[in-house]
C-alpha cells in the first residue's frame, strides 16, 4: 500500500513540476481551441443541456474519441467498456441469445433500460432471450446495429424518467447522439485475434460528411464487421475418447451497418431532420453436439446442429424542428423501426422424417415493428420557468411466422425445433402517451423539475407516472441533486404472444410436446396464465458533486422498487393431450434494486499540448426479490432464476480509464473490475472469482491524416474460473461448458488488434 | 483503506487541471479573437464589447475586468435590444436565444464597423461576421470575410488560417 500512495503522489508531483499549467486566459487562441469544454448531456431534462454539475440525476457521456481509443467496434463492448454496472455477457449455446446479446444497467432486467437515438425512441429487437441468459424473458434493442463511428457520443441517464420518456425507462436512459456538422470524412480498418489463436475479426469503416447550407449536413456511415467464432468448449465424454466437438464461445457473424443521418436548415431557422439505420447481421453458433447413433437414418456418427440467424434491422426517422409564434419551439417527428429473425439450422436432421431428412432447415422469423409520432412544444420565459409539452402516439406490432413443415414436424429440426402454424401470430397495439415537463430555475442556485406523463395502451390500459427532480448548488464546487418519480414497463408484443413448441419421444415412445405458450393459448390458460399487467416501479435518488476548478467527483444513491416484474416461468408440468409441459409469461415477482456510484473525472492539457484524462468509477448494486407474486413461479420450481435475479451480475464493479496524449502519439488504458456472481446448476449456487481486466491501444500520426493504432482488449487474457466443485459430461470443470454463459466479460480471452485510421 | 487511497488520489489531482463550460470558452474566445482584428474607427478611449441579452452571468466581468484589446480598456455593455446598442461598439455578441431576431439585428448594424459573434447555428452564412460551434467539445469558427470587408474590418490571416473562411470570390 505504501509504495502505490508513493507511487501516486511522485506521479503527480513530477507533472506538476514538469508540466505547471498557466492560466487559460493567459493562453494563446490555439491553446483555447485545443481546450475540451465540459461534458454536457441533454439526457436528464427532456432537451435542455446540463453538465455535471447542473443535472438533477446522474449522468455519464462517452464521446467519440474515446470510443475511437477503446478499441471496440460494437456498442455493447463499447458501453461495457466504460461504464461498471452496465452488463452485457457473451452467452453461448443459447439459441437466438448467441446472435443478439442481452444487456443490463444497474443489475436490472435488459429490457428495463429505454435506448434513444438522437432523443428518440429505438425500437427492440424482435428475438426474445428464452434461455437461461442474463436477460431471460426480456427483448432488448439490440444496440449492434449501430455503427459506433457514427456517433458524436452516447449519454448515460442512471435514473429513472419514465414520466419524461415513458415506458422501459427504469433503470436508466441511454441517448446515442450521432455526429452532426464539422467532422471529417474517415475510413478506419482494424483487425486482430485472439491470443488463443482464433477469433479473427476485422472491421471497416467509412464516414462521409457532406456539408450544407447553414451548418446543415449530410453524413453517412457504412461499416462491416466479420468475426471467426472462438472456441471454448471443453472434450465431449460421451465420446472415446473424449473429443471437443460441440462449440462455445462467440459465433462467426458478419454485421453490415449503414446509417444516414442529415439535417437541412433553413434561413428562417427551421430544420428538417432524419435519420436512416440498415442493418444486416448473418451470425453461426452451433448447439450440443449430438453424440453417434447407428439407429439413425443417417448422421450415424453424430452430427454438430448449427444455428444460423439472418437479422434484418431498419430505422427511419423524419423530423421539422424550428419556431413558432410567441417564443415557442417546436419539434414534429415520426419514426419508423423494425427488426427481423430469420431462424436456419444446418447440418442437422429431422429424426422423424428419416432418410427423407433435410440437413437444412428454415424455422421461422420473428419480427417487430414499432412506429412513433411524436410533437414537442417548449417555451422558455424569463422568470426561468421551462415549459415542455408533447403528445406521442405509437403503434407496434409483433409477428412470428412459421418455418418449413420439416422444421417441426414430429421432434423437428435436432438444435432448434421451428415455429409452427400454431405458433404463428401477428399481434399489434397502439398507445398514446401526453406529458408535460416543467423545469424552473428558481434562483442560479436551485432548480427543479416536475414531470407528468399520462399514456393509454390499447392492450392494458392507462397509466400515469410522475417525477420530481431538483438541483441544489450550495457553493460554486459543491452541488446536490436528488430525483423521486414512479415508471412502468408495458408488457412488450413478444411477451405477451410468444410461443415456440416442441416435440420428443417419451419413455413411452410416444410423441410429447412441451414449450412457452401463449398468456392466451388453452394450455398456458388452464394453468392459470392471465394477460399480462405493465410493470410498475417507484424510485428515488439522490447525490452530490463536488466541482473544484478541476475535476469532477460524483456520488450517488439510487434505490428502484420493481412491482409485478414479468418473468418466462419455467417448465410446469401438465397432462393435456400430449401435452406434458407448459411455460409462460407471468407478472411473477417484486424486487428492490438499490446501490451507490462514485466517480470521479479529471482532465488536464499542460503545456505543449500534452492532455491527460483519468476517471475512476464504482458501482455497487443489488437487486433483492422481495414478494413473488405468481404460483408459476416459485424457489422450488424456479430456483435458478430467481437466483439469476439476485446473484449472477457482478454486485460491484471499477473501472479506471487513462488516456494521454501528446501529438503524434495517444495512449489508452481500462482497467476494469467484475465483482463475483453465482449460478445455480442442479440446485446448488455456484460460485464465481471476481476478475480484472486491462485494455490498452497506443496510437500514432503517421501523418496529420493517417493514425496507426495497435491495442488489446484483455491484454493479458484474464479469464473466469471454471465451474469449481461441478463435474459433468455438459456444465462442468471437465465438460463440454467450462465457464459459466454469466461470465460479464465472456470467456474468450484476449483480443490483439492493429488498426489505421484515415481522416480526411 | 481503498477508500482513503481513491480520495487522497482525487484531492490530489483536484488541484491539477479545469473543466471549462462552453460558455466560458466562447467568453475567452471573444477578447482573443479581437486581437486579431482591426477596426479602421477614429479613437476612442474603450474597447467596446456589447452583449444582447446576456448568457454568460459573470463571467465576462470576471474575465475582462481590467484588461484591454489594442491598448485600450474593456469595456461590457449589456442591452436587451439591439436599439440600445452604443455608438463605437466593437464587438457585439448575440447569443442563441435571438436567433429567430437575427435578421433583424443584423439589418440594424448593417455597414458598422462591428465584429458580430454568435453561435446561432449558420450565422457566418446569414451575414454575421465570426459564428463559434463546438466539434468534438472544440471550439470552432466559420468567418464571413465578405461582411467583414463590408464593415471595414480588417481580419489579419492568422485567425482565418485557423477558421473556415466564407468568402463569395474565394476560388
Amino acid at each position: 500500500m505504501k509504495k502505490r500512495y508513493a507511487f501516486l503522489f511522485s506521479l503527480i508531483l513530477l507533472q506538476s513540476l514538469l508540466y505547471g499549467r498557466e492560466s487559460l486566459e493567459d493562453s494563446s487562441l490555439e491553446d483555447i481551441m485545443n481546450t475540451e469544454s465540459d461534458p454536457v448531456v441533454s439526457i436528464d431534462s427532456h432537451g435542455q443541456m446540463n453538465d455535471y454539475f447542473d443535472a438533477r440525476a446522474a449522468v455519464d457521456v462517452i464521446y467519440a474519441d474515446q470510443i475511437e481509443h477503446s478499441g471496440y467496434t460494437l456498442l455493447t463492448d463499447v458501453l461495457r467498456y466504460f461504464i461498471p454496472g452496465f452488463n452485457a455477457p457473451e452467452p453461448s449455446l443459447a439459441d437466438g441469445s448467441d446472435h443478439v446479446r442481452a444487456f443490463t444497467l444497474r443489475g436490472m432486467s435488459a429490457d428495463q433500460t429505454l435506448i434513444l437515438l438522437n432523443g428518440k425512441r429505438l425500437h427492440t429487437s424482435a428475438l426474445l432471450h428464452v434461455n437461461t441468459t442474463i436477460g431471460r424473458g426480456s427483448n432488448n434493442v439490440d444496440l449492434d446495429t449501430i455503427p459506433v463511428y457514427a456517433i458524436e457520443k452516447i449519454e448515460i441517464l442512471r435514473d429513472g424518467a419514465a414520466a419524461q420518456y415513458g415506458s422501459d425507462a427504469i433503470a436508466g436512459v441511454i441517448n446515442i447522439v450521432l455526429k452532426g456538422t464539422g467532422y471529417k470524412n474517415s475510413i478506419a480498418l482494424q483487425g486482430g485475434k485472439r491470443s488463443a489463436g482464433d477469433g479473427e475479426k476485422t472491421d471497416l469503416s467509412a464516414f462521409v460528411t457532406i456539408p450544407l447550407k447553414y451548418d446543415g449536413f449530410i453524413n453517412m456511415t457504412a461499416a462491416t464487421t466479420h468475426a471467426n467464432q472462438t472456441q471454448r468448449a471443453g472434450a465431449d465424454r460421451r465420446l472415446s475418447p473424449p473429443e471437443v466437438k460441440t462449440h462455445y464461445g462467440l459465433p462467426d457473424a458478419t454485421i453490415y451497418q449503414f446509417l444516414l443521418n442529415s439535417e437541412l436548415p433553413f434561413q428562417n431557422g427551421t430544420i428538417i431532420y432524419s435519420h436512416v439505420l440498415l442493418n444486416k447481421k448473418e451470425s453461426k453458433a452451433s448447439a450440443f453436439f449430438r453424440t453417434p447413433d447407428s439407429s439413425r437414418a443417417f448422421n450415424k456418427d453424430g452430427f454438430l446442429p448449427m444455428i444460423r440467424g439472418d437479422i434484418q434491422d431498419y430505422s427511419v426517422n423524419f423530423g421539422i424542428k424550428g419556431e413558432l409564434p410567441y417564443d415557442v419551439s417546436y419539434d414534429l417527428s415520426q419514426i419508423i423501426g423494425a427488426n427481423s429473425f430469420r431462424f436456419y439450422v444446418d447440418e442437422s436432421m429431422n429424426y422423424s422424417l428419416g432418410v427423407s431428412s433435410p440437413t437444412s432447415f428454415y424455422n421461422g422469423k420473428l419480427f417487430t415493428k414499432q412506429a412513433t409520432t411524436n410533437i414537442d412544444l417548449k417555451k422558455n420565459f424569463e422568470n426561468g420557468f421551462h415549459l415542455l409539452s408533447g403528445a406521442e402516439y405509437r403503434k407496434e406490432q409483433y409477428t412470428i411466422s412459421s418455418g418449413d413443415s420439416a422444421s417441426y414436424t414430429g421432434t423437428g429440426a435436432q438444435g432448434l425445433t421451428g415455429f409452427q402454424p400454431r405458433n404463428a401470430t401477428d399481434a399489434s397495439r397502439d398507445s398514446y402517451a401526453l406529458y408535460l415537463d416543467g423545469i424552473w430555475d428558481f434562483t442560479p442556485k436551485l432548480s427543479s423539475e416536475l414531470a407528468g406523463r399520462y399514456e393509454k395502451y390499447s392492450d392494458f390500459g392507462t397509466t400515469t407516472n410522475v417525477k420530481f427532480a431538483g438541483n441544489y448548488k450550495m457553493t460554486k464546487h459543491l452541488s446536490f441533486r436528488t430525483s423521486v418519480g414512479t415508471g412502468f414497463r408495458a408488457p412488450s408484443l413478444a411477451q405477451s404472444n410468444y410461443s415456440l413448441t416442441s416435440s420428443y419421444i417419451d419413455a413411452n415412445g410416444t410423441l410429447a410436446t412441451q414449450g412457452t405458450f401463449k398468456t392466451s393459448d388453452p394450455e398456458a390458460v388452464s394453468e392459470g396464465a392471465t394477460p399480462l399487467k405493465p410493470e410498475k416501479s417507484q424510485h428515488l435518488s439522490v447525490g452530490a458533486v463536488y466541482k473544484t476548478e478541476h475535476a469532477y467527483i460524483m456520488a450517488d444513491y439510487f434505490y428502484t422498487k420493481v412491482n409485478d416484474k414479468i418473468m418466462l416461468s419455467d417448465n410446469l408440468p401438465v397432462s393435456i393431450g400430449n401435452i406434458t409441459a407448459v411455460r409462460f409469461f407471468t407478472n411473477a415477482i417484486d424486487t428492490k434494486t438499490q446501490g451507490i456510484d462514485f466517480k470521479a473525472v479529471y482532465n488536464n492539457m499542460f503545456e505543449n499540448n500534452h492532455k491527460l484524462d483519468i476517471s475512476f468509477w464504482y458501482h455497487y448494486d443489488i437487486t433483492t426479490i422481495t414478494n413473488i407474486n405468481s404460483p408459476y413461479v416459485t424457489q422450488q420450481n424456479s430456483l435458478a432464476q430467481l437466483d439469476a435475479i439476485e446473484n449472477s451480475q457482478p454486485k460491484n464493479s471499477q473501472r479506471v480509464l487513462v488516456n494521454y496524449k501528446k501529438e503524434p502519439y495517444n495512449i489508452a488504458l481500462n482497467l476494469s473490475r467484475f465483482g463475483s456472481f453465482s449460478q445455480v446448476v442442479s440446485g446448488k449456487s455456484r460460485e464465481f472469482d471476481p476478475m480484472i481486466t486491462a485494455d490498452f491501444q497506443a496510437t500514432y500520426a503517421v501523418k496529420r491524416y493517417l493514425n496507426v493504432s495497435v491495442g488489446g482488449n484483455n491484454i493479458f487474457n484474464a479469464m473466469p474460473n471454471k465451474w469449481k466443485d461441478l463435474s459433468g459430461i455438459g456444465l462442468g470443470y471437465d465438460g463440454i461448458v467450462p465457464y459459466s454463459e454469466y461470465s460479464p466479460v465472456g470467456f474468450s480471452g484476449a483480443f490483439y488488434y492493429v488498426k489505421a485510421t484515415l481522416k480526411f | 483503506m481503498k477508500l482513503k487511497f481513491i480520495f487522497i488520489f482525487f484531492l490530489l489531482i483536484s488541484s491539477l487541471s479545469a473543466y471549462q463550460s462552453e460558455k466560458y470558452l466562447e467568453a475567452l474566445i471573444i477578447g482573443k479573437v479581437a486581437k486579431y482584428v482591426e477596426w479602421n474607427t477614429q479613437e476612442t478611449k474603450d474597447f467596446i464589447i456589447a452583449v444582447l441579452h446576456n448568457p454568460f452571468a459573470d463571467i465576462l466581468d470576471t474575465i475582462y475586468k481590467h484588461k484591454t484589446i489594442h491598448g485600450k480598456k474593456v469595456k461590457l455593455i449589456y442591452i436587451d435590444d439591439i436599439g440600445e446598442l452604443p455608438q463605437n461598439t466593437n464587438i457585439l455578441y448575440i447569443p442563441q436565444e435571438d436567433a429567430a431576431q437575427l435578421p433583424d439585428i443584423i439589418d440594424k448594424i448593417k455597414d458598422k464597423p462591428i465584429l458580430t459573434i454568435s453561435p446561432i447555428r449558420g450565422f457566418a452564412e446569414k451575414e454575421g461576421i465570426l459564428q463559434i460551434y463546438f466539434v468534438a467539445r472544440k471550439i470552432k469558427f466559420k468567418i464571413n470575410l465578405d461582411i467583414a470587408k463590408q464593415n471595414d474590418l480588417y481580419i489579419k490571416s492568422t485567425l482565418l488560417r485557423i477558421s473556415e473562411v466564407l468568402q463569395k470570390d474565394k476560388s
